[in-house]
């Protein structure tokens, strides 16, 4: 079945294809390639038995409007081949880049962004995720539609202890 | 005599200095103002000439802006700020040895400007020129050592240019500077420390390196990096026992990596891809299993090594698992064990006996617990993939319909019967079912893009490009230039290959070459990086952003679609020299992108920074691709997408095929030979060999304007290499072999045979050739009885022949 390991710069290009096959939101090379140069600690892909990727998780830290105390991470994009569902690859994904956002840069919380259209991915960040919604940005997308705005707090989900340094 | 910028009066390098911020904010159309404002005054002032020339470059006027930067050089040569400005133009233009030579010349004048130096070590970086990399960047070192960024360029430069102690050399002599660490944020210091980890782990001194992991911790952020470095440190010094509890920490992390499992394994001495540990490997497994007991991965590795007993019962814990879950992609999962015979008949036993467990009392036999009603529903979906995966289409389409009939709403059971229906040649039936499907789920983009392949499979173009923008961002007003943008490789390559089944190779061509584009802007996309990972010192991404870019061209659908537009182009070639020359096809919808009026653009949108390159015209000036079919030479760029592929794939056969089929059109006899012999010794037994080898021998014989010496050199050549073996001895050496059939018609085809060419296809249906009768083989077989000019009569005794070999197909 599924491997998941941090994405490399290598899986970007079948990231990219992945997304176009699953989601309407859709980016370029260089956007990915920026994501990787910046928090190259934070996406993670599934691999399938034949090397192929299978679902994606694409995450950066929102360091535009905050100071840097409290730093959030930001998933911007999550998608897993609809024929490889089921198989818990979106939290598992999803657990590796929030401890990399908490360990790496000190996280409290994660953030995402979903059109209220979009019932299957609202209901996986819910349920399934444990997001909740932080409020409704108006016209947030630029074809008009709005998007919930959603967070869950990382406190005390991971806990890293200092390594031995005995070896 | 030429004034330099200081003998300009005040007022006018004032203006020259602003002309120059403007250029650096992007304002073009204001700098060219001001430089035609200097020109007035000083019209043949050769620097503000080059200026000017850089802002016509700007704002769409290339060819002017050349010459202009050349007049202004012609007016000034030694002048370092027009050799920049036209570096930075060929640069632009990504003409990036042309911009090397400039910036050389530039530097000839103002050898220690800092601007110029520092883009010229991000050329060379570029360019791949790593030594020069390295000269450049020890000057700005030199130049300016409190400047860190420049630290981190020379250091990527030596290591690109192989010399990682060189490297480890210039992190450490930064580290001793008086800036040092200061300038960099936390994250930034765990990162060069890493990389510096990094670079003594690869001089080889692993003990070294093990040490300075414990010194640096509690400067470390990505604590992922640094314990994976220290596991694997620990393995390759042999300290097995240390290194098994650094790879359990990291498997306690993420137990679903197959790098950390394999880690774990290697601490045991042992390796899951060595038949003789197969029982230790199992047990060491069995017991991480316990311990993770979640972890999907670990629960199939099994499978992938055990064999007989044991890999039944895997097989048959995972196959439960998966049907009470409701997995779709079981089957997926375990299809490359198929590769295996007594696997691939050990689970259809398996998933057979379970389906009839679950059929007769809705449990597996031994549980005492009902099974959820959908266990049965995936039960059937595996096996009619099984049966597909051995060709069995009837046993798997009846088996999918009776499946569909107790649950008709779920949408994955038609993905599968499409993909069947594709497999057997039903290409409409399959397009139709996948189709059904889709109007299941219409919020689904997944199913949307099977369906939009399925219908360019079906050769329906326009009706896959309205499916296709359906899911295309609303306020888009030009939505097919949208698909340029969010370089949807896949969709062009299978446009094109459609249009090409059409008959409309113009089309076929453009799509090809838009695709073709993406990778090109693929490989330009990391030139930022030369500058913005060494200022962010991310030097590990960056090496990797490196080596990526060196393989942008080996992508399987690179190569796709360059040797489609090459066959494209030979096609155009051969019907213009049959005087038959191909027109583009133009037609009433080109006049009509699809648009919509999508809603007003306002609210930001959190993608703008993955579309900002978006600044290629919206309108379309040639949709039917008129301007590739026209083209006067179609060798030529044939040739350029041939040598792309050899620098790229030259390990694959169809380069050296494609290559062949160009030099020989070109009458390059030597370099035909060449690809002859590369061929030969991928695949000596390669089906186009010897029918390649006799055209060759032909072309040379029929070709009087080739040099008799030369001629009798390559004919010897060819003598030795192929000896005198004949394209109908190659077919009679293999007659099982529908490969073998196919290539000998092309080659009697190319020669002028039909006759025998089409002798030889419409043998194709025959039981000779057995299993190799393939969907694609025999396609291929058809398309190439058409061209031999068979009549209706062969063609429709072809087609039943062909429906014997597949019933359901409806392509012959």
């Amino acid at each position: 079945m599924i491997t998941i390991r941090q994405a490399r710069v290598k899986d970007l290009a079948e990231m990219q294809t992945c997304n176009l096959a699953n989601l309407p939101e859709n980016y370029q090379m260089k956007y990915y390639l920026y994501h990787l140069a910046t928090w190259p600690e934070l996406s993670y892909v599934a691999e399938n038995q034949q090397g192929r990727v299978v679902g994606y998780v694409l995450a950066k830290m929102n360091d535009e409007e905050q100071t840097p105390e409290v730093l959030d991470g930001h998933i911007t994009s999550l998608s897993v081949l609809r024929s490889y569902r089921r198989l818990g690859l979106a939290e598992r994904l999803m657990a590796q880049a929030q401890r990399a956002m908490v360990e790496v840069f000190g996280a409290k919380n994660v953030s995402l962004h979903v059109r209220v259209s979009n019932q299957a991915a609202f209901s996986l960040y819910k349920n399934n995720l444990k997001f909740d919604i932080e409020h409704t940005e108006a016209k947030y997308y630029a074809d008009g539609e709005d998007a919930y705005a959603m967070k869950k707090p990382l406190a005390g989900l991971y806990h890293t202890e200092m390594d031995s340094l005995d070896f | 005599m030429s004034l330099t910028v200081t003998e300009l009066p005040h007022k006018e390098q004032a203006l020259f200095r602003s002309a120059l911020k403007l250029y650096e904010s992007h304002q073009y159309k204001k700098g060219l103002k001001i430089s035609d404002q200097i020109l007035k005054k000083f019209p043949t002032h050769g620097e503000t000439l080059a200026v000017k020339g850089m802002f016509l470059a700007h704002v769409d006027r290339r060819e002017e802006g050349y010459e202009t930067i050349k007049r202004g050089l012609e007016i000034n040569p030694k002048s370092s700020i027009s050799w920049h400005v036209y570096g930075l133009v060929c640069r632009k233009d990504l003409k990036y040895s042309e911009a090397i030579k400039c910036y050389e010349e530039a530097l000839k004048g103002d050898s220690e400007n800092i601007h110029i130096l520092r883009e010229q070590g991000q050329l060379y970086m570029h360019v791949r020129q790593f030594s020069k990399a390295v000269e450049v960047r020890q000057k700005l070192v030199k130049l300016n050592p409190s400047f860190p960024p420049f630290w981190m360029g020379l250091a990527a430069a030596h290591h690109m240019n192989g010399r990682h102690d060189l490297a480890l050399r210039v992190i450490g002599a930064h580290e001793q500077t008086a800036t040092g660490d200061a300038t960099f944020g936390r994250t930034q210091v765990s990162e060069l420390l890493l990389y510096k980890s990094w670079l003594v782990e690869l001089t080889g001194d692993l003990q070294q390196a093990l040490e300075s992991l414990k010194e640096i911790r509690p400067r470390i952020t990505d604590i992922t990096a640094w314990k994976e470095q220290k596991a694997r440190l620990l393995l390759k010094l042999g300290r097995r026992e240390a290194a098994a509890l650094a790879y359990q920490d990291l498997i306690e992390r993420n137990p679903e990596s197959d790098e950390y499992t394999a880690g774990y394994l290697a601490c045991n001495g042992l390796d899951i891809a060595r038949a003789e540990d197969a029982d230790s490997v199992l047990e060491v497994i069995e017991g991480l299993q316990q311990q993770f007991p979640s972890s999907n991965r670990l629960r199939f590795l099994p499978l992938t090594f055990c064999t007989g007993d044991s890999f039944a019962k895997a097989a048959e814990s995972l196959a439960k698992f998966a049907l009470r879950k409701g997995i779709p992609s079981l089957f997926a999962s375990v299809r490359a064990l198929y590769a295996d015979e007594a696997k691939g008949a050990a689970l259809g036993r398996l998933m057979e006996g379970l389906a009839t467990q679950l059929r007769d009392t809705q449990r597996f036999s031994d549980s005492t617990e009902d099974e959820p009603q959908s266990a049965l529903m995936w039960c059937n979906l595996y096996l009619v993939q099984h049966h597909d995966y051995y060709g069995d289409y009837e046993r798997a389409l009846s088996l999918v319909d009776e499946t569909i009939r107790a649950s008709a709403d779920t949408v994955e059971l038609y993905i599968i019967k499409a993909k069947i229906l594709k497999h057997a040649g039903d290409i409409r039936g399959a397009r139709d079912t996948m189709d059904f499907g889709r109007q299941k789920d219409l919020q689904d983009r997944y199913i949307n893009t099977k369906t939009v392949k399925y219908m360019l499979r079906n050769d329906e173009v326009e009706e896959a490009e309205k499916t296709f923008v359906l899911f295309i961002r609303d306020d888009e007003p030009n939505k097919v230039h949208e698909i340029v943008v969010i370089q949807a490789t896949w969709y062009m390559c299978e446009r094109g290959h459609a249009y090409r089944r059409l008959g409309d190779i113009g089309r076929a061509l453009k799509q090809f070459h838009q695709a073709i584009d993406v990778f090109t802007t693929y490989h330009h996309d990391q030139f930022d990086f030369h500058a913005y990972s060494v200022r962010k010192a991310a030097l590990r991404t960056y090496i990797d952003i490196l080596e990526w870019a060196n393989t942008v061209f080996t992508h399987p659908l690179f190569g796709n679609v360059a040797r489609a537009a090459i066959e494209c182009y030979i096609e155009l070639h051969d019907r213009k020299q049959a005087g038959s020359p191909v027109k583009a096809i133009p037609s009433p919808t080109d006049t009509k992108p699809l648009t919509r009026n999508g809603a007003a653009q306002h609210g930001q949108h959190h993608l703008s920074a993955g579309i900002d390159e978006a600044k290629a015209a919206s309108v379309d000036t040639d949709p039917s691709g008129a301007s590739f079919v026209d083209a006067d030479d179609h060798l030529a760029p044939a040739l350029a997408l041939v040598e792309r592929l050899e620098a790229a794939v030259s390990d694959q056969a169809e380069t050296h095929i494609l290559a062949f089929e160009v030099h020989l059109r070109m009458r390059k006899y030597f370099l035909v030979l060449k690809a002859l012999n590369a061929l030969k010794a991928i695949d000596a037994n390669h089906p186009a060999l010897v029918p390649m080898a006799v055209r060759l021998g032909k072309a040379l014989d029929t070709d009087a304007s080739f040099a008799a010496p030369m001629k009798a050199a390559l004919k010897s050549q060819l003598a030795k290499s192929f000896g005198d073996a004949s394209i109908e001895s190659s077919v009679a050496s293999h007659p099982e072999s529908l490969a073998f059939a196919l290539a000998g018609a092309k080659g009697l085809l190319s020669l002028g045979d039909a006759d025998a060419a089409r002798k030889l296809l419409r043998q194709a249906p025959s039981e000779a050739y057995g299993s190799t009768r393939t969907l694609a083989g025999l396609l291929e077989a058809g398309q190439l009885l058409t061209k031999s000019g068979a009549s209706t009569e062969e063609r429709d005794e072809f087609a039943v022949g062909a429906k014997k070999v597949l019933p359901l197909a409806t392509c012959f």
